[in-house]
């Protein structure tokens, strides 16, 4: 089996995802580089071609070709490592994975728009994305600090699931658009578990130490 | 108000053994780290090499690094090893500016001057730390009504009795606008009370940041 090819950016974090719950789920990726900045080659022609909305991850396995995050998080799992306790089985924890990976995918956009807008030139209210990246890590931080008191280490249980993967990145680069974490230590604490996963690794940005 | 007495910075529980975080004081940046023996220090929040932020960097056995150039430190703010000169005897005059620092009833507090008598002991049990966008004088007089209960004592520690058990609140004042509220139970708590407890903290920061938006 030939291994699925990510169309991959190195700074860009929804592409960090994607190489970050591969690598915990020891599944190689083919990654295949695209210059996002200053080149902007994912709105050419050539990268339309596969995701006319001009964004990367894009994830070619095979005949499947999928251009949404989680949605390439999902497939992963469970086309190459079925048996990962990343991804629950019982029904419950399931939803609640299912539901951070949605809140991953609607909420926390503004995470992923404040720090490309304040590093990458993309255009946007810099100051309200900020804001609006900070409330969505309140709400996780104030989701964690009610897991731990249930003695639960992770976001959708007591083990962790693709959605502490998924929500990782954005808290531990938050720094990059100017949002420190002095005020998230239920976060603080739960990333630090997160970067103990197996097969955890970091992306230019986040701190290769613990 | 600060200048001389024990102000809290966090909740002991949140700061796990070889971890560093930051916290501000009425403005002074500081960077609060626990060794590899599990003692706390509170120091100024800046690297003496390029003023970078020491709360960035990483805690090694009884030193703490700079993220920059990884530069350590001692349990005295002395530097005692730069990786670009392994060889180096690292000078005296390299340090970071330190307080004092003080662990008791469930927190971890600084002195930012004259060093008081030690604050005082408790059994409690920690709820969490709540970071509000409003002055003290503001979180203060919202508290009764706001959380529900009977406010009582004086910065940097109130007491508040609730229908759900008495909070001890250490109160950190962190700028102009911005405060910090680390909530500890007195005695034992169920998860139970605990969790209507954290519901109903988030509740007072939304609707005492929605009043003062609205101010």
């Amino acid at each position: 089996m030939t291994a699925p090819i990510l169309y991959n950016y190195d700074l860009d974090e929804n592409c960090y995802r994607v190489r970050l719950v591969a690598s915990c789920l020891g599944v190689a990726l083919t990654l295949h580089g695209i210059d996002m900045y200053p080149g902007r080659e994912h709105l050419g022609a050539a990268m339309r071609a596969l995701n006319p909305a001009g964004r990367l991850p894009v994830l070619q396995d095979g005949d499947l070709l999928l251009t949404q995050t989680e949605a390439i998080l999902m497939h992963l799992a469970e086309a190459h490592a079925p048996t990962t306790p990343l991804l629950p089985q019982d029904a419950a924890t399931r939803a609640r994975m299912m539901d951070w990976l949605a809140f991953c995918a609607r909420d926390l956009g503004v995470a992923a728009q404040a720090r490309t807008c304040a590093m990458l030139d993309a255009p946007g209210d810099a100051q309200a994305l900020r804001a609006s990246a900070r409330a969505c890590l309140r709400l996780m931080e104030d989701h964690m600090v009610k897991q731990g008191i249930r003695g639960c280490g992770f976001f959708a249980g007591p083990a962790a699931t693709l959605a502490d993967l998924a929500l990782f990145p954005a808290f531990a680069l938050s720094r990059d658009f100017n949002v420190d974490h002095d005020e998230f230590p239920a976060l603080r604490l739960w990333a630090r578990r997160v970067r103990r996963l197996p097969g955890f690794i970091t992306m230019p940005g986040i701190p290769d130490y613990h | 108000m600060t200048e001389d007495a024990w102000v809290p910075l966090a909740l002991s529980s949140m700061i796990e053994v070889g971890t560093s975080a930051g916290a501000v004081v009425q403005g002074q940046e500081i960077v609060v780290w626990r060794d590899s023996s599990g003692v706390a220090h509170t120091w100024e929040d800046r690297c003496p090499h390029r003023g970078m932020k020491m709360s960035f960097g990483f805690v090694r056995g009884d030193h703490i690094a700079c993220l920059y150039h990884g530069w350590e430190y001692d349990q005295a703010g002395q530097c005692r090893y730069i990786p670009a000169h392994p060889q180096l005897e690292v000078p005296k005059t390299i340090c970071v500016k330190t307080w004092a620092v003080a662990e008791a009833a469930g927190m971890i507090w600084v002195a930012l001057g004259a060093v008081p008598p030690p604050p005082a002991e408790a059994e409690v049990t920690a709820l969490r730390s709540l970071y509000l966008d409003a002055p003290l004088a503001a979180v203060l007089a919202a508290l009764p009504e706001g959380f529900g209960g009977t406010l009582a004592g004086q910065v940097p520690l109130v007491t508040l009795d609730t229908d759900l058990g008495t909070l001890r609140i250490g109160v950190q004042p962190i700028d102009a606008r911005r405060t910090a509220l680390h909530l500890t139970v007195a005695g034992p708590a169920t998860p139970d009370t605990l969790l209507a407890l954290a519901t109903r903290s988030d509740a007072f920061r939304l609707s005492l940041e929605t009043a003062g938006a609205a101010a």
